[in-house]
């Protein structure tokens, strides 16, 4: 029998619909996940990117998440985030393939990287003619190059946070990490991203290179 | 009466929405008559727009849609 004891077509087994939770009159397995889970194929494919940083591992990798969805598909509740219990079955299917970078977590930091960041653009301000530099049309294929450099934990939570628009609390249910570390490896990795926009900014002239009130 | 420094310390969180409502006006307030954090904000604003806007324009290849479809409808057809 099949996992979700459904037929590929329209016709829904009797009795299905009453057994779980699922039940929507009028709404199959099928249908349910179709309607939620497939319009967040873009954002999952992105969320595996920014996990794998490669295209064709992320296809895989979406393309496992897609079919560990729809098998565990009843064990998600109508509607709720699905967006994030998607990403929570991404990001555990990638943890068990990918022996992740042990490396030393910065912890409680969190306030200290506000205040750098504010630091960065303090600097920056003082020494620019010109404002408005991340307005430049370029600077997106600049922020895509970049992100991919980032190391994996800082990538993961600034594509959740700040293109997904995911709390707090959500990234840390996906992550299964304090929320103290969420918010350190967020603000971390946009002070990292930030100085690698001012790097590029300076070199492309579209910032001055040179420090010192003007 | 928070100060800059203790704006600027809460600036993300305060742009990410995640402080508790009178945290948040506070800084509001703040920002609104500092001309020290003000454009400090307005900076970190236009860099978060950045990124969510740069990030957007990914997105997976058509081929690879229609396959995963393919492969989403086989496997709901196939007997286990």
């Amino acid at each position: 029998m099949h996992p979700l004891g459904v037929s590929g077509n329209l016709a829904t087994p009797l009795g299905i619909e009453s057994l779980h939770a699922h039940g929507r009159a009028g709404m199959s397995d099928r249908e349910a996940f179709e309607r939620e889970a497939l319009p967040h194929l873009n954002s999952v494919y992105r969320f595996a990117l920014s996990l794998t940083g490669n295209e064709a591992v992320a296809e895989d990798l979406t393309q496992d998440t897609y079919l560990n969805a729809l098998k565990a598909w009843r064990q998600y509740e109508l509607g709720t985030n699905c967006r994030a219990w998607l990403f929570t079955i991404c990001r555990n299917l990638r943890s068990r393939q990918a022996v992740r970078d042990q490396r030393e977590e910065p912890t409680d930091a969190a306030d200290l990287e506000s205040l750098a960041s504010a630091a960065l653009h303090a600097g920056l301000s003082e020494s620019s003619p010109q404002r408005g530099f991340l307005d430049a049309p370029e600077l997106g294929d600049v922020v895509r190059a970049e992100l991919q450099k980032l190391p994996e934990e800082y990538r993961e939570v600034i594509v959740l946070s700040d293109l997904e628009d995911q709390s707090y609390a959500t990234i840390v249910a996906i992550l299964g990490v304090p929320i103290g570390t969420v918010k350190s490896r967020l603000f971390r990795g946009r002070r990292l991203l930030q100085e690698a926009l001012i790097e590029y900014a300076r070199d492309a002239g579209l910032v001055a290179r040179t420090g010192g009130p003007r | 009466m928070i100060d800059c420094h203790g704006v600027m310390k809460q600036l993300w969180e305060y742009l990410d929405g995640e402080l508790p409502l009178a945290e948040s006006d506070q800084i509001r307030d703040h920002l609104a008559m500092c001309a020290r954090c003000y454009p400090q904000y307005r900076h970190q604003l236009a860099f978060l727009a950045l990124v969510s806007r740069a990030a957007a324009a990914t997105a997976p290849r058509r081929e690879f849609v229609r396959r995963l479809e393919a492969v989403l409808a086989s496997a709901k057809d196939d007997p286990t």
